[in-house]
């Protein structure tokens, strides 16, 4: 009885949010009408600016993308979009590590806990967390765990004050200035089938609602080993499937400019403004090939 | 199978509640297959070294019982060697190969002896401890010799304190297995409110620190001394929380069946003085070395400066036990000069506190001990937790040099871990000086009782860390 009291509260005030992360990730799920969709991970979110997207294609466009979170919580994402809405164009962000087997990656699936209960086509992919994850949900205490002070702050203006976002983009500021690096991520590795199949079922999902999707893998700040694993996998998939693919990961007019970046694989808000007007150009390209 | 999982807790309830369920005579071999069972859920295959060393010393106490002379010493050092070697071979012996190698390179040439490619058993060194006071105490003829081998074998794999101790004497814990144990409600609320006191320290405090810690600690080289500092507090918390938390569940979960296990902890850091310390701080460990290794030494029955050797060597030997890596030997070694220090200087202390007079305020007195003793232990700390004795002096150097703002990366990340360390101290506060007076796990008002219990299940619920992973000790 305490435990449906207390976790009722906290999901009142949960989703009364009125801005931060987990402001954003409920208004993706309950709220966005926008027709171009960017999902994935900080990659996604820091780097494609909506105001470009929508100036260029005038269509509306929202950022998905969220921190620390990579193939399986886009799949989730969009499950529950396309519940109830259904864009014209959705872009995904692949990272370098996308297939790599991480248990982090699952355990980040506790962001979406809450939405457990009201989401149950994300339901399969919650599960993944963890095999006892049904089971602590039985507690309504436990999806709203260690939320405690961000729901409170959520509840309050003081995010929106100090890092208001742009229709779900999150501008980052600081302007890197040292050589690049050597990313040392092996040619090949074990792939996390689990991922994969998210992967191709984000792709299926697409499809079958007639969503025009774009993937793509933006630029890094790093030079890489030969093939980058993951995304010569994602390539291969998405042009199977006769998805476009473009790769930005070695684009030598990034690569060779660190004020575009805030850090080794984040564009800043510079950065971010010239890829986005980049990647338009080509999906203009695009769409006008395919006569969309 | 950690303590903190579901798995865990379906185990827990099959288990207790078969134990009640089925004749006295047979409860063994039920606790035998589920401590079997508990183990393998690890590395099933090192259930086989641990069936090693239980046949060895299980016939080395018979034996030992049945022999005079000399050849009762000779079963017991046979004993004894099989024990060392099944350690020094998983624990040891990479880490002394690796010392030699880099010795050798001095001398520019390569060691010739092969890494061994092999993980440790979890919680080697507890029940190899365990089995060696077991032949230890037959050979001082103060156990007899356990001539039934599923009982022995219990006796060094009884699940709840198999991978991290309380490291049992065979006195307190074997003939407990031969003692009907009944339902006693009391017993069983009282050895569950223990569980769910451990559960709320690993949970709520352990693992919660452990976030800032790991973050610090594993990049000291991006960290100012402030937030270093920061970091070793918290760690000297998590650390007591996750062992002494570990400690409460495994006696919570034996006591739940009627077997008593000795205390581990008792509010080690209102300790007055490093020695006070050691007598609260894993005391099962503490003792075993006292009465296995600091008496044999002669103890403090032999010449100043072998006693202070004893002493030292104990705290070295002991640094070395919780793991292969200098940091661990360097902990011990500092722990030791820290008692030794403290005997020297004992007078010249008694000298500064008289003309101080700080002994006319006995309670700002003792509030500077117990300070004084955690800022030293604190110290020490740093070489039990860094990942390499370099980053050790890093982190003491910045500490000491490199003062700056605090890292955080969420006000989260400082409130909670904050929040739980002020509920901890006051929880102990209470119960280190306010003994006798209001409880509220014992209230006698059931309302009380059930509110505290419910508060505690909540605040787990709401800031528990629920992928917080194994605890620390296991790897010793």
């Amino acid at each position: 009885m305490v435990d449906f009291f207390v976790g009722s509260t906290l999901r009142y005030f949960y989703f009364h949010q009125k801005n931060g992360e987990r402001f954003r990730t409920t208004y993706d799920l309950e709220s966005t009408t926008a027709d171009i969709l960017i999902f994935g991970s900080s990659r996604a979110n820091h780097h494609y600016h909506p105001a470009v997207f929508e100036e260029r294609l005038h269509e509306s466009c929202r950022n998905v993308g969220r921190d620390g979170n990579f193939i399986l919580y886009s799949d989730a994402i969009l499950k529950g979009i396309l519940k109830r809405h259904t864009p014209k164009v959705v872009i995904l962000d692949v990272v370098a590590e996308e297939f790599m087997i991480n248990q982090y990656n699952y355990d980040n699936l506790t962001v979406l806990l809450p939405y457990y209960k009201g989401h149950p086509e994300m339901r399969e992919i919650i599960a993944l967390k963890s095999p006892t994850e049904k089971i602590k949900l039985i507690s309504q205490i436990y999806p709203f765990n260690s939320l405690l002070l961000s729901i409170a702050i959520g509840n309050t203006d003081f995010n929106k004050n100090k890092r208001p976002d742009i229709n779900g983009y999150l501008p980052l500021t600081k302007k890197l200035n040292e050589p690049i690096e050597f990313n040392d991520l092996p040619v090949s590795y074990e792939v996390d089938s689990t991922k994969l199949k998210m992967y191709e079922s984000f792709i299926r999902d697409c499809k079958k609602s007639n969503i025009k999707l774009i993937i793509v893998c933006s630029p890094y700040y790093n030079k890489f080993n030969e093939p980058i694993y993951s995304i010569a996998l994602a390539k291969k998939i998405a042009l199977k499937n006769n998805i476009p693919f473009f790769d930005y990961s070695k684009d030598p007019f990034f690569t060779s400019k660190p004020n575009l970046f805030s850090d080794k694989i984040h564009l800043n808000d510079e950065g971010a403004r010239i890829f986005s007007n980049m990647l338009v150009d080509q999906i203009e390209n695009e769409l006008t090939k395919n006569h969309f | 199978m950690l303590f903190n999982s579901f798995h865990f807790v379906f185990f827990f309830f099959i288990v207790t509640s078969l134990y009640f369920t089925i004749p006295h005579p047979w409860r063994w071999l039920l606790l035998l297959a589920s401590s079997c069972y508990f183990y393998m859920a690890f590395v099933p295959i090192y259930i086989l070294i641990l069936g090693f060393t239980i046949i060895i010393d299980y016939f080395a106490g018979i034996y030992i019982e049945n022999a005079e002379g000399k050849r009762r010493k000779l079963f017991l050092i046979f004993s004894l060697i099989a024990n060392i070697g099944v350690l020094a071979v998983f624990k040891y012996y990479n880490f002394i190969n690796t010392n030699l190698s880099f010795l050798l390179h001095g001398f520019a040439l390569e060691n010739p002896i092969p890494y061994l490619s092999i993980l440790l058993p979890i919680g080697l060194s507890f029940h190899t401890f365990q089995a060696m006071s077991y032949t230890i105490e037959v050979y001082r003829g103060h156990q007899k010799a356990e001539r039934h081998f599923g009982i022995y074998s219990l006796y060094v794999m009884f699940y709840p304190q198999l991978v991290a101790g309380p490291i049992e004497r065979p006195q307190n814990l074997l003939h407990q297995f031969r003692e009907p144990h009944e339902f006693d409600y009391d017993r069983v609320v009282g050895g569950l409110k223990l569980m769910l006191w451990g559960i709320f320290k690993k949970l709520v405090i352990a693992d919660r620190l452990s976030i800032y810690v790991n973050a610090t600690y594993n990049n000291a080289d991006q960290h100012n001394g402030t937030t270093l500092l920061l970091a070793t507090i918290f760690f000297a918390f998590q650390i007591y929380c996750d062992f002494s938390g570990y400690s409460d569940i495994a006696i919570g979960s034996a006591k739940v069946m009627g077997f008593k296990l000795m205390t581990n902890f008792n509010r080690p850091y209102f300790a007055r003085n490093i020695s006070e310390f050691w007598k609260r701080w894993h005391i099962s460990l503490s003792t075993w070395f006292k009465d296995y290794l600091y008496i044999s030494l002669g103890g403090n029955k032999v010449s100043v400066p072998r006693w202070y050797f004893n002493l030292f060597f104990v705290f070295l030997v002991s640094g070395l036990w919780h793991g292969a890596n200098w940091t661990y030997i360097i902990w011990g070694a500092l722990n030791g000069f820290y008692l030794v220090f403290a005997i020297m200087t004992q007078g010249v202390r008694n000298k500064i506190n008289d003309i101080t007079g700080i002994h006319h305020l006995p309670k700002f007195h003792h509030a500077l001990q117990i300070l004084t003793t955690f800022a030293l232990s604190c110290f020490a700390w740093v070489f039990f937790r860094a990942n390499n004795v370099n980053d050790a002096f890093t982190i003491i150097g910045k500490i000491f040099t490199l003062p700056g703002p605090l890292f955080y990366e969420s006000a989260s990340e400082l409130i909670y871990p904050f929040a739980s360390i002020l509920l901890l101290l006051a929880v102990e506060l209470k119960n280190e000086f306010y003994k006798g007076d209001f409880s509220f796990f014992n209230n006698k008002n059931w309302v009380v009782r059930l509110g505290s219990y419910t508060m505690l299940i909540i605040i787990i619920l709401v800031i528990g860390v629920f992928d917080g992973g194994q605890f620390i000790y296991f790897q010793f």
